[in-house]
């Protein structure tokens, strides 16, 4: 077993392991950091897969997605104050209003 | 194989595994910042010093802060185990993860079975990018030149996100 296989598995694991928190956790706040475990794990295996194939094409795009990741939580933890503020709790079962 | 590699990747997955069990948001949200940590370590182990340098400020210094800022902000407690309240969720979310993990490493195993046939690589070996000056230098110079258009939209992204946070946080809905 090399390194890349290593990192690859690591890299499944993570993924398996942010699904789930994002699937199985009932606070709001729970799945947005199960969504960044899930694009962490993105990220690895671009880097792995990347650097095992002498590339930087790889790397550029892992820059993109840690950008695009960060504007993400911003906007995600705005919207989760705002469901506090609304609901008073963060759980996902307390925001009914749209439920018929 | 290096140990140390083997070391980061054992600690990183149980780290993991206790942020999927734990109760509480902020035993959470620190075992996060661990695996963040840990990952940015194998990316510097591997010779990414530019991605791990990003990894550490942006995702284990930025993200982070705020998720702990809003978890205290929130001042949010234990939640109550939501595993016990419904085994039945539990299982089925177990058997999901149990099948993607499952197909994920077949597709692996696969992939470096068939990879000496068919491997083509890139022009940018360890040696190479030594000689230009450094993954730093190498990274840089082709997100200034090649990705530039790629760079400034990622830009106007960011600009709109702190926009549209500032914009959701003020709202009061009636």
């Amino acid at each position: 077993m090399t390194n890349e296989i290593l990192l690859q598995l690591l890299a499944a694991f993570l993924f398996t392991v942010g699904m789930l928190v994002v699937l199985l956790r009932r606070d709001t706040i729970m799945i947005l950091m199960g969504i960044e475990l899930l694009l962490n794990a993105a990220n690895l295996s671009i880097v792995a897969f990347s650097k095992s194939a002498n590339m930087i094409e790889g790397q550029v795009q892992v820059f993109f997605i840690i950008t695009v990741a960060a504007a993400e939580s911003a906007i995600g933890l705005s919207i989760l104050v705002n469901l506090y503020r609304n609901f008073g709790s963060i759980k996902t079962e307390s925001a009914t209003t749209l439920k018929g | 194989m290096s140990p140390v590699i083997i070391i980061l990747c054992v600690i990183s997955a149980a780290l993991a595994v206790t942020m999927l069990f734990t109760k509480s948001p902020i035993t959470s949200a620190l075992c996060l910042l661990g695996v963040l940590i840990m990952t940015a370590a194998i990316y510097g182990l591997i010779g990414e010093h530019m991605i791990a340098t990003l990894q550490l400020v942006v995702y284990a210094g930025a993200i982070m802060v705020l998720f702990i800022f809003s978890i205290m902000l929130l001042n949010l407690t234990d939640s109550e185990n939501d595993f016990k309240k419904k085994p039945f969720v539990f299982i089925l979310g177990l058997a999901a993860g149990i099948t993607v993990f499952g197909s994920i490493v077949y597709a692996i195993l696969n992939h470096f079975k068939n990879e000496a046939n068919d491997k083509t690589l890139g022009a940018f070996s360890s040696e190479t990018v030594l000689a230009l000056g450094g993954n730093s230098k190498v990274l840089s110079h082709a997100l200034f030149s090649q990705y530039y258009v790629s760079f400034e939209v990622v830009s106007l992204a960011l600009l709109v996100a702190v926009v549209g946070s500032v914009v959701l946080a003020k709202r009061k809905v009636d």
